[in-house]
C-alpha cells in the first residue's frame, strides 16, 4: 500500500486533535499523557486501528510535550518527565524570559521526538526479526529481564520488585485460558465470584483506575488545592527567542535525545529518568556547570529533548517484543487488544500498513506539536489555570465510559475502576510502585504461558540456562541489572551519608 | 543432581504452577520487606492516624460515596429506557454537578453557573459522541 494513501484528512485531523488534547493534559499539573490516552482509548474502538493509533500517538506526543508549560511558567512539572525543565525554565520565566524558555523547550522537544522516531524506524524491525527466532524459554527470560530492569530502576528496588510480582499475581486471577494452551480451570477466585472474574480483571479499567481515579482521589485527599488564577501566569513580554540560542548546543541536543531514546527502550523506566539523566550529562559536560539551575537554556534543551526522545524509544520494545516501554505505551496495548491484534515480534511483518501508519502518525504528531505550541504558546499557557472542579468531574465521567465500553458493556468493569482506583491511592500510601505493577499485570499471563510451556516441553528447569546463548546472555543482563541497581543504591546511600 | 532439576508437568494441575510460584516469591519478598521496614510498619498506626487527621475527609469520602452512588444508580436508571444510554446521561449530569460542587473551593455565583453549564453540556456531548457517532454501548 502506498504510504501516502494512509494520510487521509481524518487521519491527519485525529493526530492534530490528539496532539492538541495531549498538550492540554500535559500542561495541567496532575494530568498526564497516560491519563489522556486512558480517557480517550474507548474512542478508538470505532475508528479502526490506524486512525485510532493516530489519535493515541498524537495524545502521547502532545502529553509528553505539554508538561513543559507549567514547568517553565510555574516551576511545577506538568508531567513527571518535565521535572528537570523546572530547574532552568522557571528561573528564566522569573526574569521575564518565559516565552523564550518555552520556545527553547518546544524546539528541543521536536528534535528529541524526531531523533527517537528515527531510532524506532531503524531498531524496531531489526529487533523484531531477531526476536522471531525466540522460543518460549527466551520469551520468558525477556519478560523476566523487563521486570528486573523496571524494578531495579524503581525508587525502592525491593518495593519495586514486590509491586511487579503483585501485578503478575493479580493478572493470573481467572481461568487458565484454553486458547493459550491452558487447562481451562479457575484459580485465585473467591467462591461465588466466578461469573465476574472468569476472565480476570480487564486491563483497561485497571489502567484507567490507577492513572485516573487514583490521581483524583489523591487530590481529593489533599483538599483539591486551587490552581492558579490567569493573572498569576506570566509568559514574559520582553524576551525574544532566536534559534541562535542553539549554537553550540547540537551535541547536547543529540546526546540528550539519544539518552531519552535509550531510556525509552528500557521497559517501564519512564520519562523522568530520561530527563534527569540527560540533564545530569549536560551539566557535567558543560564548561559552565555553575549556570545550571539558574536559568541556563542548555538545561531546558537537555531536559526536553531527553523526555521527548522517550516517545519513539518506548515504542521499540512494544512493537518488537510486545513489552511496553513505559506506562503510556502499556495503554497502547489496550488499543491493539480492542482491535483484536496482538503486539510482538510478528507485528511489524504481519501489519506493515499499521507500522507505516504509526511512523507517519508520530512524525505528523511531532510537527503538529511544534507548530501548535510554537505559535500558540500564550493560549496553551492559559490552560494551566483551568479549575480542577470543572476538569476532574468530567475526567471521572470519561473514566466510566472507558471502563464500561471495553467489554461491550459490563458493569463489573466499572466496579473494577473503583476497586483499583482505591488500590492505586493505597499504593501511594504504602510506597508501592504503580509502573512495575502495571507492567507485571500486562506481562503476567504471557510469562505464565511461556514458563509452563517451557517446562512442559523440556521437563527440566535447567533449560532456562542451557537453551541457547541468547538465554545465557539474558541471564547476564538480568544479573547485571540487579547488581548494578544494588551498587547504585549503595552509592546513593553513602553519598547521602557523606552529604 | 540431574533428577533434582527434572519437572513433570501434570496438565490437570498446570493452572496452579505459576500462581503458586509467584505466590511464594511474593511471600518471600513480603517477608524481606517486613524485616527491612519493621520500624516503619510498627509506626504505621501513627502514619494512618496522621493521614486521616490531615485528610480532607469531606472531599475524599464524598468523592467515594458519590462515585459508588453513581455506579449503583446507572443500571437501574438505564433500565427505564433500555439501550439508549439514558442511565449514563441521567446519572452523569448530577454526578458532574455534585463532584464539581464538592471540589470547588470558593462557591461564587459565576463559578456555580459555569459548573452548572458544564455538568449539562459535558454529559450530553459525551453521550451523543459515544452513542451516536462512535456507536458505543452506554449504560
Amino acid at each position: 500500500m502506498d504510504v501516502l494513501g494512509l494520510i487521509s484528512p481524518l487521519f491527519v485531523f485525529l493526530i492534530c486533535a490528539g496532539t492538541f488534547v495531549g498538550i492540554i493534559f500535559g500542561a495541567i499539573p496532575g494530568l498526564t499523557a497516560t491519563m489522556a490516552v486512558a480517557v480517550c482509548l474507548p474512542m478508538t474502538y470505532s475508528l479502526g486501528l490506524e486512525n485510532g493509533l493516530a489519535l493515541l500517538l498524537g495524545l502521547y506526543v502532545g502529553g509528553i510535550s505539554g508538561g513543559l508549560v507549567p514547568a517553565i511558567l510555574l516551576g511545577i512539572p506538568g508531567t513527571p518527565s518535565s521535572i528537570t525543565t523546572c530547574f532552568d525554565g522557571y528561573p528564566m520565566a522569573q526574569r521575564g524570559e518565559g516565552e523564550k524558555a518555552l520556545r527553547i523547550g518546544i524546539f528541543s522537544s521536536l528534535i528529541g521526538g524526531l531523533i527517537s522516531l528515527a531510532a524506532l524506524w531503524l531498531f524496531a524491525p531489526a529487533l523484531a526479526d531477531f526476536a522471531i527466532k525466540f522460543s518460549y524459554v527466551e520469551k520468558f527470560l525477556i519478560i523476566f529481564f523487563a521486570l528486573t530492569v523496571m524494578a531495579a530502576l524503581s525508587s525502592d528496588m525491593l518495593l519495586g520488585i514486590f509491586s511487579g510480582f503483585l501485578g503478575i499475581f493479580v493478572s493470573l486471577i481467572g481461568v487458565y485460558d484454553v486458547t493459550d494452551g491452558g487447562n481451562g480451570h479457575f484459580r485465585l477466585i473467591p467462591p461465588g465470584t466466578e461469573y465476574w472474574l472468569e476472565g480476570g480483571f480487564s486491563l483497561l479499567p485497571v489502567l484507567i483506575a490507577l492513572f485516573g481515579l487514583a490521581t483524583i482521589l489523591d487530590e481529593a485527599e489533599k483538599g483539591m488545592p486551587e490552581g492558579l488564577a490567569l493573572s498569576q501566569i506570566k509568559v514574559g513580554e520582553h524576551s525574544r527567542f532566536s534559534f541562535a540560542v542553539f549554537r553550540g548546543q547540537i551535541v547536547n541536543l543529540v546526546r540528550s535525545s539519544g539518552i531519552g531514546t535509550f531510556i525509552g527502550i528500557l521497559p517501564g523506566v519512564g520519562g523522568s529518568a530520561a530527563s534527569i539523566l540527560s540533564y545530569t550529562m549536560a551539566k557535567t559536560s558543560s564548561k559552565t556547570p555553575e549556570r545550571f539551575g539558574k536559568g541556563e537554556p542548555a538545561g531546558i534543551i537537555a531536559s526536553e529533548s531527553g523526555n521527548n526522545g522517550l516517545t519513539g524509544g518506548a515504542l521499540v520494545p512494544l512493537l518488537s517484543l510486545g513489552i511496553p516501554g513505559d506506562s503510556t505505551t502499556a495503554l497502547l496495548i489496550g488499543a491493539f487488544a480492542l482491535q483484536g491484534i496482538q503486539v510482538g515480534p510478528l507485528f511489524i511483518g504481519n501489519n506493515p500498513v499499521t507500522w507505516d501508519a504509526m511512523l507517519i502518525a508520530m512524525l505528523i504528531a511531532n510537527v503538529a506539536m511544534f507548530v501548535m505550541m510554537y505559535f500558540a504558546i500564550r493560549w496553551f499557557a492559559m490552560v494551566v489555570a483551568v479549575p480542577k472542579h470543572i476538569l476532574y468531574p468530567v475526567i471521572l465521567m470519561m473514566c466510566v465510559i472507558g471502563a464500561y465500553t471495553i467489554n461491550y458493556g459490563i458493569m463489573f468493569d466499572v466496579w473494577t475502576l473503583l476497586i483499583f482506583g482505591i488500590a492505586g491511592w493505597l499504593f501511594g500510601k504504602l510506597r508501592l510502585e504503580v509502573a512495575p505493577f502495571i507492567i507485571g499485570f500486562i506481562l503476567g499471563p504471557s510469562a505464565e504461558i511461556y514458563f509452563v510451556k517451557s517446562l512442559e516441553s523440556f521437563g527440566d528447569v535447567t533449560i532456562f540456562f542451557t537453551k541457547s546463548w541468547i538465554a545465557l546472555l539474558l541471564w547476564v543482563l538480568i544479573l547485571g541489572s540487579v547488581v548494578g541497581s544494588i551498587l547504585l543504591s549503595r552509592r546513593a546511600k553513602s553519598g547521602g551519608a557523606t552529604d | 543432581m540431574g533428577n533434582l532439576t527434572k519437572v513433570q508437568v501434570d496438565f490437570a494441575t498446570s493452572h496452579l504452577i505459576f500462581p503458586t510460584l509467584v505466590g511464594c516469591i511474593l511471600a518471600a519478598l513480603g517477608l524481606a520487606i517486613l524485616i527491612r521496614e519493621r520500624r516503619a510498619i510498627l509506626a504505621s498506626p501513627a502514619m494512618w492516624r496522621d493521614t486521616f487527621a490531615q485528610m480532607d475527609k469531606v472531599r475524599f469520602f464524598g468523592t467515594l460515596v458519590l462515585t459508588i452512588v453513581y455506579f449503583s444508580a446507572m443500571v437501574p436508571v438505564g433500565d427505564l429506557r433500555p439501550n439508549t444510554g439514558f442511565g449514563f446521561l441521567a446519572c452523569s449530569v448530577p454526578y458532574v454537578l455534585l463532584t464539581g460542587l464538592l471540589f470547588m473551593q470558593e462557591r461564587t455565583a459565576p463559578r456555580l453557573a459555569v459548573l452548572a453549564v458544564v455538568s449539562i453540556v459535558a454529559p450530553l456531548l459525551v453521550w451523543w459522541l459515544f452513542g451516536d457517532v462512535f456507536f458505543l454501548t452506554l449504560p
